[in-house]
């Protein structure tokens, strides 16, 4: 039954695949047009040099070939190569996709360990002072920009903390860029960026462990539980607990296809090597193919994440696959 | 044909009155939401912050010409960095612009493009939902699928894509970095969520038998959507707008962040702290003023949105 609905899932997100190919793609060719960065530029180029470069570039084909061109390309795993330097898309994904993974996993992480505290203090002491705060915090949390969050924390933690002469940790890039690259070394850079990401996951799950433990410390079982005479933190620990990150894993889930895109904000204030810094990057040098190319990948891997996420929860909950 | 126009007041005859009963007056959908909005203080209290905010961004040339006699661009390189002062309320930034007055008018831009963006996407979101779900059949597949693929696509890519082409002439319109052209650019990247949300509730609503009875008696498709679909759908794209307006206010200030939003000299909250982040040994107030505005908008906008969800969602009465 399992093996039906996966077939049936991946089955339906194939015309999703191929209609964000084809917006990607129609979006790039209306706005670019056919326009090769500098080409024109070029004084060393005669007239009929351009044409011929332009013609080698497949640019003067009609936009349908070009699109077959380009997707039986990404059919055979070829994104395309950069206008810049002519370097393969994919192998500056390669590159740059495990800095990105790195980042976001860690301020998952982080999100996860601090919100459930969080949220479990809120809801057993629920319209304490303590409480408060943290609502404040986590409404504050969503209106707060991230990236403002992170100038923030490098004005204190790199150039404040540089200035006082206490330790102070780097404000930009994944490794030191001489003798870097050691875990130590790479753990100080993943610092300030993994906790400006972690803090809306923060923000948001907190606020849903609280009302979700709420809830369930209100249901019948955790009476009857106390009633037999269980010890409170018996109780609180081990029934209400775990029954009530049942729904946090949904939500956890909900940012499976946001692995990748979720953090590029963060990657282009801390100068973080990852694909969303590199978009941006290559988005200001006019490297069309290269923007293009990226964005497929990001697109295609959300939708390979939507897919995990229903076959995840498919397992998890028997009423989904047999609907 | 002597058809017997009995008028509706006849109908209903004279109401019942209950002994001792305290008669309440039937009251409507929306004077008893606008009730429960007012009775949340909290929430007015930051309704009020965001309307004295849109009062100071729409008055914005008046405060520059009889508050702080500066504009927004006028340079004065002997007054760098300037501390605060009476003749500068909150100091100058590296060429000698009065912040005061690049603040309020970095109102303009992140309010305008706050509500602009959110009236935008909800008429998108809203015609392609009820459409979709009025008509049903291929149409509603195809434009779901459509919703589906433009979901997949991460919107600050989509963004970088778009936004990093501009100027971009369409015709005779040239879409530049304006508040307009990113209002629309951005709206056209996030009504996705609406769409799906209105068609969700079009679908519940058009078998009801009231539907029905209007189209018996020869109503057109426009008007059934118009006049009867859009009114029930409405709750449902109130509770979407009332959240919006602080997501797109963040997205705007991101884009502008990231040089590819509103650019300099036109004054931007977000366009300023990408200016401020150069300067962290100069002035550690042009880093924090630009983002105390940012969050004031976006927690009024939230907090607001909050009651005015609590009071217009049907669901949580």
């Amino acid at each position: 039954m399992l093996a039906r609905y996966v077939v049936r899932r991946v089955v339906a997100s194939i015309p999703v695949v191929f209609g964000v190919t084809l917006i990607t793609f129609g979006l790039l060719h209306a706005t670019s047009g056919a326009f090769v960065p500098g080409l024109e530029l070029n004084p060393n180029l005669r007239p009929e040099d351009i044409i011929r470069i332009r013609n080698n570039l497949g640019l003067n084909d009609p936009l349908p070939v070009q699109y077959w061109h380009w997707i039986s390309g990404l059919l055979h795993g070829d994104f395309g190569r950069s206008l810049v330097d002519g370097s393969p898309v994919l192998r500056h994904i390669s590159d740059r996709l495990p800095n990105t993974i790195e980042l976001t996993i860690t301020a998952i992480l982080l999100g996860i360990l601090i919100s459930i505290p969080l949220g479990v203090v809120g809801a057993l002491r629920r319209g304490s002072v303590i409480d408060n705060f943290f609502t404040f915090l986590s409404v504050a949390g969503v209106s707060i920009p991230s990236f403002w969050l992170a100038l923030l924390l490098i004005l204190l933690f790199s150039v404040s903390f540089h200035a006082w002469g206490l330790p102070w940790l780097p404000s930009g890039g994944a490794e030191s860029a001489f003798g870097g690259g050691d875990p130590i070394d790479r753990i100080t850079h993943l610092i300030l960026p993994a906790t400006c990401l972690a803090f809306v996951y923060i923000a948001i799950w907190s606020r849903f462990t609280r009302s979700s433990m709420l809830e369930v410390l209100s249901q019948d079982y955790v009476r009857t539980a106390r009633a037999k005479g269980m010890s409170e933190r018996r109780v609180t620990y081990l029934h209400a607990l775990r029954n009530s990150l049942v729904p946090l894993v949904t939500l956890i889930g909900l940012e499976l296809p946001g692995l990748v895109s979720g953090g590029a904000i963060i990657e282009i204030v801390f100068s973080w090597p990852g694909v969303g810094r590199l978009a941006l990057e290559r988005a200001l040098q006019y490297d069309y193919t290269m923007v293009l190319g990226l964005t497929t990948f990001v697109a295609l891997l959300v939708v390979v994440g939507n897919l995990l996420a229903d076959v995840i929860y498919a397992l998890l909950d028997p009423r989904i696959r047999y609907a | 044909m002597a058809v017997d126009q009995t008028t509706i007041t006849q109908l209903e005859g004279t109401p019942v009155q209950y002994e001792g009963g305290l008669a309440r007056p039937a009251q409507s959908y929306w004077s008893e939401s606008w009730e429960r909005l007012r009775g949340s203080h909290f929430g007015m209290f930051f309704g009020g912050v965001l309307v004295v905010l849109a009062v100071i961004a729409i008055t914005a040339p008046l405060f520059s010409a009889f508050v702080t006699h500066l504009a927004p661009t006028s340079v004065n390189l002997n007054d760098s960095f300037a501390p605060f002062s009476r003749a500068h309320p909150l100091g100058t930034d590296e060429l000698g612009r009065d912040t005061l007055t690049r603040l309020v008018y970095g109102a303009r831009v992140s309010l305008g493009v706050g509500f602009l963006t959110v009236a935008i996407y909800l008429l998108i979101g809203g015609s392609v939902g009820i459409s979709a779900g009025f008509y049903g059949g291929w149409w509603d597949d195809l434009l779901m699928r459509f919703v589906d693929i433009l979901l997949a696509i991460p919107t600050i890519y989509l963004l970088i894509m778009i936004t990093s082409m501009l100027p971009l002439p369409i015709g005779p319109i040239i879409i530049r970095h304006d508040a307009f052209s990113l209002s629309t650019i951005i709206a056209i990247t996030v009504w996705g969520t609406v769409a799906r949300l209105v068609r969700g509730e079009v679908l519940t609503v058009k078998n009801r038998d009231f539907i029905l009875a209007t189209r018996s008696i020869g109503a057109s498709n426009l008007r059934l959507m118009l006049r009867h679909l859009l009114p029930n759908v409405l709750p449902v794209m109130i509770v979407a707008a009332s959240l919006g307006v602080g997501q797109i206010i963040l997205l705007e200030a991101a884009l502008d962040f990231i040089g590819l939003g509103v650019q300099p000299p036109t004054a931007s909250w977000g366009n300023m702290l990408l200016n401020a982040q150069s300067y962290f040994y100069h002035s550690t107030s042009l880093v924090i003023l630009p983002g105390i505005c940012i969050v004031l908008a976006v927690l009024s906008a939230n907090i607001f949105g909050n009651a005015v969800r609590d009071a217009f969602d049907p669901r949580l009465k």
